[in-house]
């Protein structure tokens, strides 16, 4: 048995480390790049969103590196997600690969679910190696998103546009690497030092720009060709709330102890959508809403297609709290001068808009 | 009286007798939108983003249609009808997605369907749509039971007589029996038979599809549709080819699908909108089963307010003469 999984960001490091400690037999398929998007374009259903064609074509490549046991996310849920491993083995079959699919219940069974089918997988490996195993997953997760964030907010105004980039690439390599906590602590505590002494504009006044939409699409830098390191380039400091580090925190641990961090962004939303819709349009409406008037405003992602957050976007423009929001749909036809283009003239509009409220502020 | 307007769109096709049973029960008159035009397909794709699914699209044009016509418009946020099988995510969110880009629609009635919470908590939501029109809650009991009835009496009508929704509604608003303007009880041995498959709301739009039943009809092949069936023989299709189902209106595609390929008819048209999220899954499951069944002819035809006339009736028209050529050359070698 070899096991395979589709890319979501930096998930494989985690998995990487889980898999090792119990010595199992696993290929991570290369990066997503432009060949994965070609075969999930070419094999998939011509209506879907781009996650299912990206996740497709980590599977293809990780069956073409011998995996015959492949990890996808599922869960009886609203979405499209949930059916995404029913159709994706039947195009893997008949594309000749013998490969199973082994769902990973995100929706229902949470941390129980999660923990049996690593059991499974490990060859059923001891309880207490499996546990030990998983929480040093966890840990470097958490140190993945502890740095991203202090990335997010150097980005902006660093005075040698790139060097938070270069680090961060260095510090997914360390994190990666790193095969003990004590290792992993030093490098996350080693990283952040050097993110917060990298040199800064100490003047600048960054506009905040939150961005928003469905899981995957903000999760994958490749799907929406890198936006926050444009916005970054372009001195816009980036807010989200969406890592994988909260989800597993909420969803696995959390959750099933009766907390719910999403409570106050449905509660915002309400007045305008009374209902669970599917995937993250609850959310993306609720944020808008919260956020209208800490950030300057908002970027909001979604795969082209994509049934929540289409409801999302109609629902969206009508609200009394009014920010800015750009809409960018993502599929394989997106291309990086046209988002970039969108991208400034949206932030021309943002320190317009600063500028005259600034201005306002003097008069009164 | 009070005015309770039900658009001509989605949901209308599957549950319109027993709507309409309910609220005139409880005293009130049912309004229905006219037939979809170009007017209102415009109208309603002016007010929605551009990648809203046409049927979403016809049904704000029909919202905008009721509008000055009724006091109250019905839109129902359907969850679930089946225990763990969900709806697609703009049913969930049409009432509020009908308020945000509408805002001048009349009041808007909604009630949340979901058999997951349980038998009581669907009686207390339909108990409390009710209790808008009567403080009796008998009358809303009566009222629901006879809409339930309307309901099954709608789908026995449909799947024991071969009728379509619109056959059906027709037959059933009429006191006067009237019979089908087809005879759809004994075809004629050779008559060819095409099963048209997809969701109520586009089958039986003669203005999105460009009156393909009609065309069909008008060829002198014999119509199937997914109603013609029934929920046993749905379920039996829908096991052999995926397991079970996931989306709440699965046994219009893929079971209706699974069972017309097999069955013997002569070819099988599936019908879908573009950007539908569940279609998209479930129309390539049936291509597939088609693909590796090899015994019935499928094609699919996607529609979209760009759809053009001419394109859907060469499309059929090949489609047709394919069928036509291979029953001609099965004769002859019977012969």
């Amino acid at each position: 048995m070899r096991v395979g999984m589709p890319h979501m960001g930096n998930l494989y490091i985690p998995f990487k480390a889980l898999f090792q400690r119990l010595n199992v037999d696993y290929v991570m398929p290369p990066l997503t790049n432009q060949r994965t998007l070609s075969l999930g374009v070419r094999y998939s259903p011509e209506g879907m969103c781009i996650p299912f064609k990206l996740t497709l074509g980590n599977l293809i490549e990780a069956a073409e590196l011998g995996a015959d046991t492949l990890l996808m996310p599922a869960g009886s849920g609203i979405c499209r997600l949930g059916y995404y491993a029913k159709t994706q083995e039947q195009i893997l079959h008949d594309l000749g690969y013998n490969a199973e699919i082994v769902c990973l219940g995100v929706s229902q069974r949470k941390l129980f679910g999660l923990l049996e089918m690593i059991k499974r997988l490990s060859n059923d490996a001891p309880w207490s190696k499996i546990i030990s195993a998983f929480r040093f997953g966890l840990a470097k997760l958490n140190a993945l998103d502890r740095i991203e964030r202090v990335v997010q907010k150097v980005r902006p105004v660093e005075r040698v546009k790139g060097t938070a980039n270069k680090l961060f690439a260095k510090a997914i390599e360390a994190i990666d690497q790193a095969d003990d906590y004590n290792t992993l602590k030093r490098v996350q505590i080693g990283y952040i030092d050097q993110l917060n002494q990298v040199t800064k504009d100490s003047e600048a006044q960054p506009l905040v720009v939150g961005i928003i939409g469905e899981f995957y699409v903000l999760l994958e830098p490749f799907s929406n060709l890198d936006i926050e390191k444009e916005l970054g380039k372009l001195g816009v400091e980036v807010r989200r709330t969406t890592f994988i580090s909260e989800w597993t925190k909420f969803s696995l641990f959390l959750n099933p102890m009766g907390v719910n961090e999403k409570d106050r962004i449905h509660k915002a939303a309400l007045p305008y959508l009374k209902r669970d819709i599917g995937g993250d349009g609850w959310e993306s409406v609720g944020e808008k809403v919260l956020h209208a008037k800490e950030y300057d405003g908002l970027v909001h992602l979604a795969p082209f297609t994509c049934m929540p957050e289409i409801v999302a976007q109609n629902i969206m423009s009508s609200t009394k709290e009014n920010i800015p929001v750009l809409t960018i749909l993502c599929d394989e036809q997106i291309a990086k001068p046209g988002m970039l283009t969108r991208l400034e003239a949206f932030v021309d509009l943002l320190e317009y808009r600063r500028r005259v409220k600034n201005k306002h502020r003097q008069i009164d | 009286m009070i005015k309770v307007g039900i658009p001509r769109a989605l949901l209308y096709y599957q549950y319109y007798p027993m709507w309409k049973t309910f609220f005139e029960g409880l005293g009130a008159e049912v309004v229905v939108s006219p037939p979809t035009t170009q007017a209102i397909l415009s109208s309603g794709s002016s007010r929605v983003v551009a990648d809203t699914c046409l049927p979403v699209k016809v049904f704000c044009g029909h919202v905008l249609a009721l509008v000055g016509e009724c006091d109250y418009i019905f839109i129902p946020a359907i969850r679930s009808v089946k225990s763990k099988i969900c709806n697609c995510s703009k049913f969930l969110g049409l009432p509020d997605m009908t308020k945000a880009v509408i805002p001048e629609s009349p009041p808007i009635l909604d009630i949340d369907i979901d058999i997951n919470k349980g038998k009581h908590e669907l009686y207390q939501a339909i108990y409390k749509l009710g209790r808008r029109f009567t403080w009796n809650p008998f009358k809303v009991r009566q009222a629901s039971i006879a809409a339930w009835q309307a309901h099954l009496k709608y789908k026995q009508l449909m799947s024991n007589h071969g009728l379509t929704p619109s056959q059906a509604i027709e037959r059933i608003s009429n006191t006067t029996e009237v019979e089908p303007k087809t005879p759809s009880g004994n075809p004629t041995p050779n008559q060819a038979t095409i099963a048209v498959i997809g969701h109520p709301y586009l089958l039986y739009d003669a203005h999105i599809n460009y009156r393909l039943i009609h065309r069909l009809e008008q060829a002198h092949y014999k119509v199937l549709t997914p109603e013609m069936l029934t929920t046993e023989e749905l379920e039996l299709a829908i096991t052999r080819l995926i397991g079970g189902a996931y989306w709440t209106y699965e046994e219009e595609m893929v079971g209706a699908g699974g069972h017309y390929l097999e069955s013997g008819t002569d070819g099988v048209i599936g019908i879908m909108a573009f950007g539908c999220g569940p279609d998209s899954l479930m129309m390539d499951i049936v291509h597939r089963w088609a693909a590796r069944l090899r015994t019935t002819p499928f094609m699919s035809l996607t529609l979209e307010e760009h759809t053009a006339e001419a394109g859907v009736v060469t499309r059929l028209e090949a489609f047709l003469d394919m069928i036509h050529r291979k029953k001609r050359r099965r004769l002859k070698l019977c012969v």
